[in-house]
């Protein structure tokens, strides 16, 4: 699986962050997203597909 | 040709459901010309995947007309945005929201955060079981609560939250004039630019001194005018619409006994349970936005400058997210539903809105099973004129 984020459009809302905890974290100063990991493992797909639908701002995407 | 009318929810027919025509709709014409009560006719959008795209797309529809200016006879589509961060598109929307997040939606500072609602929660059951049943729950319990909370986040005294108390009935008010609402208005604006002046000389932890510190080191530091709205909105929606929620979410519960049951057997499912109440009750009154492009939505031909009304408690009742979607299940895996909005202008106070509900359910499923309605369900008496539906009042006893 593979992921990438653009963070430019990013609200910060924080579901990512709480949906997937393994793959996505928030910068401390303006609560935007961090991609832990951008080629996470299969375990983590569910989590990861139910973030990308949680997104507000629809800023993360599946790649694979 | 008279064009139909918007339909609104109707809870003294149907207490937990949108208007039936809406079902109807998403079937046959998800995407109908209406007349909205405050005179702008709109485009009704209903289904899932309609609203979903309005909502989530900010560059073909906009939010300067004002979230329900649809609803609210007091917002005028037409009016400067004159800075109100609700209505602003783009880059300069995502600044302010840049502001809020670090408070209000990081997911470590939701941890720091946790204890507070916990403390308060306590303490309203505590007195909610000193006290002898029947009482009233809606404004004795989930309006303090909330209030409480909001409140202590941004260093409001008690003695001063009347005033969010005032403000926030005259906005959401569907009859108020936009005269009134200034007049109304002006109280807690008056006080908030003290508060402002106040944290500025002396900041503290509360969420509002915060504001300051952080943008104090950005590009283009947050003015007075903008710390007043941002603080004044989170105060006065921050009480009014999670109160009303968990109130109404309390009235589904109790007259669905099964779902209750469930609930206290295991304290553990109210983080779906909450979920399950947003999505079941969120934002009954839909959300206004308006085209800037000519486009086309669900196969109508949509012009720029049109508005369009996303119908967000229909599209989560959508069979196309959950085919039993009508059916209250506080078991259910929480999946992509929009109760707190979708896009940009996503509900800014969610996660301390859940935190909220998934905290007070936990604790009376916990404390309080015996919570019963202390009337039937045709006795609950629904607030009418306003966009933050939910319960009048919400007369429960306990054994």
């Amino acid at each position: 699986m593979r992921i990438a984020v653009e963070d430019g459009l990013c609200i910060g809302a924080g579901n990512c962050a709480l949906t997937a905890p393994a793959v996505f974290d928030q910068d401390p100063a303006e609560a935007v997203v961090v991609l832990l990991d951008p080629a996470p493992p299969e375990s983590e797909r569910e989590a990861v597909e139910l973030a990308v639908q949680r997104c507000p701002a629809a800023v993360i995407h599946l790649l694979s | 040709m008279t064009l139909p009318t918007l339909p609104l929810p109707r809870e003294w027919e149907l207490p937990f459901d949108p208007p039936p025509e809406l079902a109807l709709l998403r079937r046959t014409e998800p995407v109908v010309r209406v007349a909205c009560p405050t005179g702008i006719d709109a485009w009704l959008v209903c289904d899932y995947a309609g609203v979903r795209e309005v909502l989530g797309d900010g560059r073909r529809f906009s939010a300067r007309p004002g979230q329900v200016a649809h609803a609210l006879k007091s917002f005028d589509p037409h009016s400067p945005v004159d800075g109100q961060f609700s209505r602003l598109d783009g880059a300069e929307h995502i600044r302010i929201r840049r502001n809020f997040a670090p408070q209000l939606s990081h997911a470590r500072r939701l941890d720091e955060l946790r204890p507070l609602v916990r403390q308060i929660t306590d303490e309203a059951i505590d007195r909610l079981l000193a006290s002898s049943p029947p009482v009233e729950l809606h404004v004795t319990f989930s309006r303090w609560i909330t209030t409480a909370v909001i409140a202590e986040l941004i260093g409001v005294p008690p003695a001063d939250r009347h005033l969010l108390h005032a403000a926030a009935q005259a906005l959401f008010d569907t009859n108020t004039s936009p005269e009134q609402l200034q007049v109304a208005l002006t109280p807690l604006f008056g006080y908030l630019y003290g508060l402002v002046g106040a944290r500025r000389a002396d900041p503290g932890d509360d969420v509002l001194s915060r504001m300051i510190v952080h943008s104090a080191d950005s590009d283009r530091p947050l003015t007075d005018d903008e710390l007043v709205m941002m603080n004044g909105a989170l105060l006065i929606a921050g009480f009014d619409t999670t109160a009303s929620l968990l109130s109404h979410g309390l009235v589904a519960l109790l007259s669905m006994p099964a779902e209750w049951d469930k609930l206290c057997a295991d304290p553990s499912l109210a983080p779906s349970a909450a979920e399950e109440l947003v999505r079941y009750l969120g934002v009954g009154v839909g959300l206004l936005r308006e085209a800037t492009e000519d486009t086309v939505l669900g196969g109508q031909q949509i012009k720029a400058g049109d508005y369009v009304v996303a119908a967000v408690q229909s599209a989560n009742r959508d069979p196309a997210l959950y085919p039993d979607g009508d059916r209250l299940d506080v078991t259910r895996q929480p999946g992509a539903h929009i109760g707190f909005g979708h896009g940009a202008h996503t509900c800014v106070g969610q996660q301390i809105a859940r935190m909220e509900l998934i905290t007070v359910l936990g604790a009376l499923a916990t404390r309080v099973p015996s919570l019963r309605l202390a009337v039937p369900l045709s006795g609950i008496a629904f607030k009418r004129d306003t966009v933050v539906r939910g319960p009048a009042s919400l007369p429960v006893t306990w054994r």
